[in-house]
């Protein structure tokens, strides 16, 4: 039925709700051995991509395929991929071995396997208690032991650290890193990086339901690129002698300095002498991973996609999504970001209304005024 | 295949809810059949009377050939099948409504092959339900009716065959309606109302322009079943005069609808509906995101 190579391929995936996109021509591929982190802001399609590769959502173009098949077409799909999945029910009624033994009997595999996975994500205790009774970290586990009765090749999780406690969370990573060990492929979503950092191997980067950033998180890693946090006396001075100087990678931080990358911090002195701005304080900064997801998932921070492009862009689609004004209704992210660090007010201040008309384009202001009623592919 | 039954079975008795419906179902046509079993043989009582008989032998009648127990049978059996219906009506709206329905299409190899299996097992689930109604509903007119005044083999048969049938039917369109409206509240108050209020008014206020409709609508084609045989054996068994008019008035009593279909008839009709109501939930579904 399949190649049982247990690969996963997403090509140029698309989904429409209504007016909505929510996916919008995503490709990557999930190599086994291996742990993939599938990373986005909430609302980025992360739950949309995996329920159309399980067989759940129609998509309305493109291909995701398991071991060279679609989800319909595995023959016996809970031996060959095992998935927990966001708003997944369990009757409530029905006690957890009870459950597990409902799965056991449509995969077909004995109902002592039942037993062994409950052992296995250490809910035995809990064998014949109602599902309702659980808490949200032990439904998570009974999820958990739902996709692993097949024994699957293939494990796709959907923020699975949600409600686990954080020696669940350490229990789940190490679990999940030796599966991947054994040969096996892991495709595992979350919005925080920090929560799968020290899980994932590679990652996939979406936001806006497009491929931002493929490929090996060390390569990533080794991207990151220091920057320059200066206070100037008239920041939009700054900005303009900075950009006319060609660095237009600019961001204002809420305690009014400017974040200034691709020049270190004696540049950007020199520069601020030249435009006659005094510069009241300096300071070179390395930029974190967790900064460099919020870049690549903020799209209206990221005007510029070169300083990654020598290392990362394997396979995404660089066009369109961060560069030029949103096309569509924008999905719910831009009012979720993380407070910290990001200000999205930034390039709105009026100090800013006289940058050159290209800066103007790489922070597309209408963007972000209208959030839109996004809110597919999230957490629903 | 077989695994998905073993599968669906499993979902449906590792549950309450079939002995939960169970319980009413069993009460209520039990209930029924006792009270029209003895309204019917008090009916006979009465009439059979010194006074009386004289009368009906003049007007050419013999209530003592009057099988009105086989009406008190249709009856009850009809009134019991709503259980039945309610639980195939949440076979599908209770997985949507749960949230099952996801790890459902997950372990199955595909849509068609997880919903032919559920349709498997609630076609099995009607047929219990309906030999549990036809037991009740028996026992209840058999204790309550003189043995003259009760249908022979031929005719119990025949109610009871058609019973089961009609029971297997309404869970099933059950079934259907629940997966069209996905809804497990929804379905239930839909499926009862209508059932048991909305189409009889309907029928009624239609009446005079379509006096025949009520035999083609799901209840009146449903209830056509097991009442049309009832209708028969009364009529086979009344001895004397039997005029059309009577003929009709007996079939309309007997819930065999106001089209008074033959019971056969009445079986196609309703399994249109069925059909209809079945595999417009099936397409549905198969279209359904499932988020």
């Amino acid at each position: 039925m399949h190649d049982g190579s247990g690969r996963i391929v997403v090509q140029g995936l698309t989904k429409q709700f209504g007016p909505v996109t929510a996916v919008q021509n995503l490709s990557f591929t999930v190599e086994p051995g291996s742990v993939t982190g599938f990373l986005g802001p909430n609302g980025a399609g992360k739950t949309t991509t995996l329920r159309m590769l399980l067989g759940l959502v129609n998509p309305t173009s493109g291909t995701a395929t398991i071991n060279g098949r679609p989800f319909d077409k595995l023959g016996n799909p809970g031996r060959v991929v095992g998935a927990v999945l966001e708003a997944q029910g369990f009757h409530p009624k029905r006690t957890a071995l009870n459950h597990l033994k409902v799965y056991a009997a449509a995969i077909g595999v004995p109902d002592q396997r039942a037993q062994e996975v409950l052992q296995l994500v250490g809910l035995y205790e809990a064998a014949n208690r109602r599902a309702g009774g659980f808490s949200l970290g032990m439904k998570q586990r009974l999820a958990l032991a739902t996709a692993l009765l097949g024994d699957p090749q293939v494990l796709v999780l959907d923020e699975p650290a949600n409600g686990l406690d954080p020696e669940g969370i350490a229990w789940l990573r190490s679990f999940l890193q030796s599966f991947a060990r054994a040969g096996r492929t892991v495709l595992i979503s979350s919005h925080l990086l920090a929560e799968v950092e020290q899980t994932v191997d590679q990652v996939v980067i979406v936001s806006r339901g497009q491929t931002m950033y493929y490929g090996p998180l060390e390569t990533l890693r080794r991207s990151q690129q220091s920057r320059v946090l200066v206070q100037p006396s008239d920041p939009a001075t700054l900005v303009r002698a900075l950009n006319e100087a060609g660095v237009h990678q600019v961001e204002q931080l809420p305690d009014g300095r400017l974040a200034v990358a691709g020049m270190d911090a004696k540049q950007v002195a020199d520069v601020a002498l030249k435009a006659s701005v005094s510069v009241y304080g300096i300071q070179e900064e390395q930029v974190d991973l967790e900064r460099l997801f919020f870049q690549l998932t903020s799209g209206q921070y990221t005007g510029a996609p070169s300083p990654y492009g020598n290392t990362g862009y394997q396979g995404g689609p660089p066009t369109g999504g961060y560069q030029g004004p949103p096309s569509g209704p924008m999905p719910q992210q831009y009012q979720q970001q993380p407070p910290q660090g990001y200000p999205q007010q930034g390039y709105q201040q009026p100090g800013y209304q006289q940058q050159p008309p290209q800066q103007q384009q790489q922070y597309p202001p209408q963007g972000y005024q209208q959030p839109g009623q996004g809110g597919f592919g999230g957490n629903a | 295949m077989g695994n998905l039954i073993k599968s669906e079975f499993r979902k449906t008795l590792t549950t309450g809810l079939w002995w939960g419906l169970l319980i009413p179902t069993v009460l209520l046509s039990f209930v029924l059949a006792l009270a029209f079993g003895a309204a019917g043989q008090s009916f006979l009582d009465f009439v059979s009377s010194d006074d009386l008989d004289e009368l009906s032998e003049l007007f050419g009648f013999d209530p003592g050939s009057w099988t009105l127990s086989a009406f008190a049978l249709a009856r009850a059996i009809n009134v019991g099948t709503i259980f039945p219906m309610i639980f195939g009506g949440l076979a599908i709206a209770g997985e949507i409504n749960r949230r099952t329905l996801t790890v459902t299409f997950l372990t199955a190899p595909n849509k068609v092959s997880a919903l032919t299996a559920k349709m498997v097992v609630y076609v099995a689930w009607g047929a219990i339900y309906g030999l549990i109604i036809v037991a009740v509903s028996s026992l209840g007119v058999a204790l309550t009716t003189d043995s003259a005044g009760l249908p022979d083999a031929g005719g119990w048969l025949g109610i009871a065959g058609t019973g089961l049938i009609a029971s297997i039917l309404v869970t099933m369109f059950g079934v259907g309606v629940g997966a069209l409206l996905g809804s497990t509240v929804g379905t239930t108050l839909l499926l009862t109302l209508y059932m048991l209020l909305a189409e009889n008014l309907l029928v009624l206020w239609l009446s005079t322009y379509m006096p025949y409709i009520g035999g083609f609508l799901p209840n009146g084609s449903a209830s056509g079943l097991t009442g049309s045989i009832a209708a028969s054996v009364f009529l086979e068994n009344a001895t004397g005069t039997v005029t059309s008019e009577m003929e009709y008035a007996v079939r309309v009593i007997a819930g065999a609808g106001t089209g008074a279909l033959d019971w056969w008839a009445s079986g196609l009709v309703f399994l249109g509906w069925t059909l209809l109501a079945f595999f417009g939930g099936w397409a549905v579904i198969q279209r359904k995101d499932i988020t």
